[in-house]
């Protein structure tokens, strides 16, 4: 083929395109188009939905890597040296112990079981963003005693009766009202409510922080122990880096050290794999019928074109010249349902950025890279190619007589 | 010139065989203008087709100056086609959605000999002789019959080939149309020289031809 066959193939097919069927072309492009966005509507949600739990646990639960009692044990001991062994480790941001107790509150009529965490707020801050949500009221500070921060479901509305309540709440606790906590030891306390705050993270909206000194004066003593440590990488430095940090030196023989990588492949393996089955069969299903499609245009189209195909090849149109006209038919027709697709797509992820799909335990948006456009529309592009280029190849190979008289 | 030895197409339709040429022999000279006519169904489109290189025969040979056409590779029959032979449909064969320039132009197109300059100026002559220069953006449906018939001639002769061939060129046209045409074949064919080998089966377009073969039954019966 040579560039005057390629020249004379484009003409024909442009005019084809353009004084022929408009609404065949319309149609073809808004289903290819179609079939882009499904096929890449339903991966980056789900994406978008793996990519905001990741964020909420890392930024609401473990941090990067954690640091849980091995197996057997109840607590991480010796507390202080592990922390300041921790925290003097290259790449680690900050290590911030946790230590979590079962407690009852008790606001008027209401009662309601909490699990209350203690923290050191100062390196708590430095770990984890739930200072950033407080929607009344402060965060907790260091020294604090006999104050307690709420996530919003448990201070409850006012507004709203016990039995319309969708989770159960203290009935609209209010910064600075007083809220007795009775702690599963039988140490029972009066607590100000100093903040409340939103993180949209279920799990931790339905606890409360008090101090890690608070804590000490619920336990009767110094606490040299924690639940877990939770610690924030330094940026550049990944978590598998930190771990392996961690238990060179030596906190794997105090503690279990896990990425959230780790902890994510557990808790969430059978669901991400759950999503990349649904992905596979909404971009097989897309692929398919896009390629039935384009099959069943050009096939019409060649169809209705043998007797015209036939003259050509009568006048001295090579048959490759003819195969090719098709073929950049199907080229045009991919390209632009490819780009309507891509417009379709970023409409989508535009709108769900400002309109985010909310659920009490995660919101979403679409995780949508260059490269997942990129992926996807040369997988439909040679879908398309393949589906246009066959019959165009059978026609184009019928014999003069044959197609003239058909 | 053109040497036709011994042609035979058989079509087999289950059963039954038809013998749409039956061992034709023929020559025709350089510049004729050669008329074939007959009943239907004589072989006048089949020999047509045959020496166009549209269709294989079942036995004989064709040489064209000294080409056995029948030789050739499919590629080469079609550079054939391309390079040195025209062909006049009955119904046009005009490409619906390219213009009256851009149909008569796209044979020239392909040619490798000539340039994109060449090209358009073929394609502008021959218009304006033709008289289509001023249609020459429009599309085939919004041309008469008999414009679109001058069109496909002028699609055929943009190539200057060395024959041309017209299957009932006036098959569509009124009496008035098929003049025209049968004008602008005869002005082509003393003006260039051109060899035109025609079928037709009207009486009245004997006039214009130097030569006329009759076909019956697949033979020539009188020449």
């Amino acid at each position: 083929m040579g560039k005057k066959e390629l020249k004379v193939a484009s003409l024909l097919a442009l005019r084809s395109l353009q004084r022929g069927s408009r609404s065949s072309v319309v149609l073809t492009v808004l289903i290819i188009g179609m079939c882009f966005t499904n096929m890449i509507f339903l991966p980056s949600l789900f994406n978008g939905i793996g990519q905001s739990i990741t964020k909420q646990i890392v930024d609401y639960e473990v941090s990067n890597v954690i640091v849980s009692p091995k197996s057997g044990n109840q607590y991480i001991t010796d507390l202080d040296a592990t922390l300041d062994l921790i925290n003097g480790m290259p790449g680690v941001q900050r290590a911030s112990p946790h230590y979590s107790k079962g407690a009852t509150f008790h606001f008027r009529q209401r009662t309601l079981g909490v699990n209350v965490r203690a923290i050191a707020p100062t390196d708590e801050k430095e770990v984890s963003p739930v200072y950033t949500k407080m929607i009344a009221g402060s965060y907790l500070g260091e020294g604090d005693t006999g104050e307690v921060i709420i996530g919003r479901p448990i201070a409850g509305d006012a507004a709203v009766r016990q039995e319309d309540e969708f989770q159960e709440s203290l009935g609209g606790v209010r910064v600075g009202d007083s809220v007795t906590i009775e702690y599963g030891n039988g140490y029972t306390k009066e607590y100000r409510v100093k903040g409340i705050y939103e993180t949209g993270w279920s799990p931790v909206d339905s606890a409360a922080y008090v101090s890690w000194t608070d804590m000490e004066q619920v336990e009767g003593s110094a606490l040299y122990k924690a639940d877990l440590i939770t610690v924030k990488a330094k940026p550049g430095y990944s978590e598998q880096f930190i771990k392996n940090e961690l238990l060179a030196y030596g906190v794997g023989v105090n503690g279990k050290v896990q990425t959230t990588g780790d902890l994510l492949s557990k808790s969430m393996g059978r669901a991400l794999q759950s999503f990349a089955i649904i992905n596979m069969v909404s971009l097989i299903v897309s692929i398919i019928i896009t390629t039935v499609v384009l099959f069943i245009v050009i096939t019409i189209k060649t169809l209705n074109s043998r007797k015209q195909i036939g003259v050509l090849k009568a006048i001295g149109v090579d048959k490759e010249v003819i195969m090719h006209n098709y073929g950049f038919q199907v080229i045009i027709l991919g390209i632009l349902g490819i780009v309507l697709g891509i417009i379709i797509t970023l409409v989508l992820a535009m709108y769900l950025a400002y309109h985010p799909i909310v659920t009490p335990e995660w919101s979403a948006t679409m995780y949508l890279t260059p490269l997942d456009l990129l992926i996807n529309s040369v997988i439909l592009f040679i879908a398309a190619l393949i589906a246009g280029y066959v019959p165009a190849y059978q026609i184009s190979r019928e014999d003069i007589q044959t197609a003239m008289r058909a | 010139m053109i040497e036709i030895r011994d042609l035979t197409k058989i079509y087999r339709m289950g059963d039954v065989q038809v013998n749409a040429l039956d061992g034709l022999s023929l020559a025709i000279e350089k510049g004729e203008f050669l008329g074939i006519m007959g009943a239907s169904g004589s072989g006048k489109t089949t020999l047509l087709h045959m020496l166009g290189l549209l269709d294989v025969p079942t036995s004989g040979k064709i040489v064209i100056d000294d080409t056995d056409i029948l030789a050739l590779t499919d590629y080469e029959k079609t550079m054939f086609r391309l390079y040195r032979l025209g062909y006049v449909f009955q119904d046009y064969a005009l490409v619906p959605d390219l213009t009256v320039m851009e149909n008569v132009s796209l044979p020239a197109m392909l040619r490798k000999d000539r340039t994109e300059e060449q090209t358009q100026n073929d394609s502008y002559g021959i218009l304006r002789k033709f008289g289509l220069y001023d249609r020459r953006d429009h599309l085939p449906r919004e041309l008469s019959g008999g414009q679109q018939q001058r069109v496909s001639i002028a699609r055929a002769m943009v190539n200057k080939p060395d024959i041309l061939f017209a299957d009932e060129p006036c098959a569509n046209l009124d009496s008035e149309n098929s003049k025209v045409v049968l004008d602008l074949f005869r002005e082509i064919n003393e003006d260039l020289q051109q060899t035109i080998v025609m079928v037709s089966h009207e009486d009245w377009h004997k006039d214009y031809f130097h030569r006329i073969i009759q076909l019956k039954d697949g033979k020539v019966v009188a020449a």
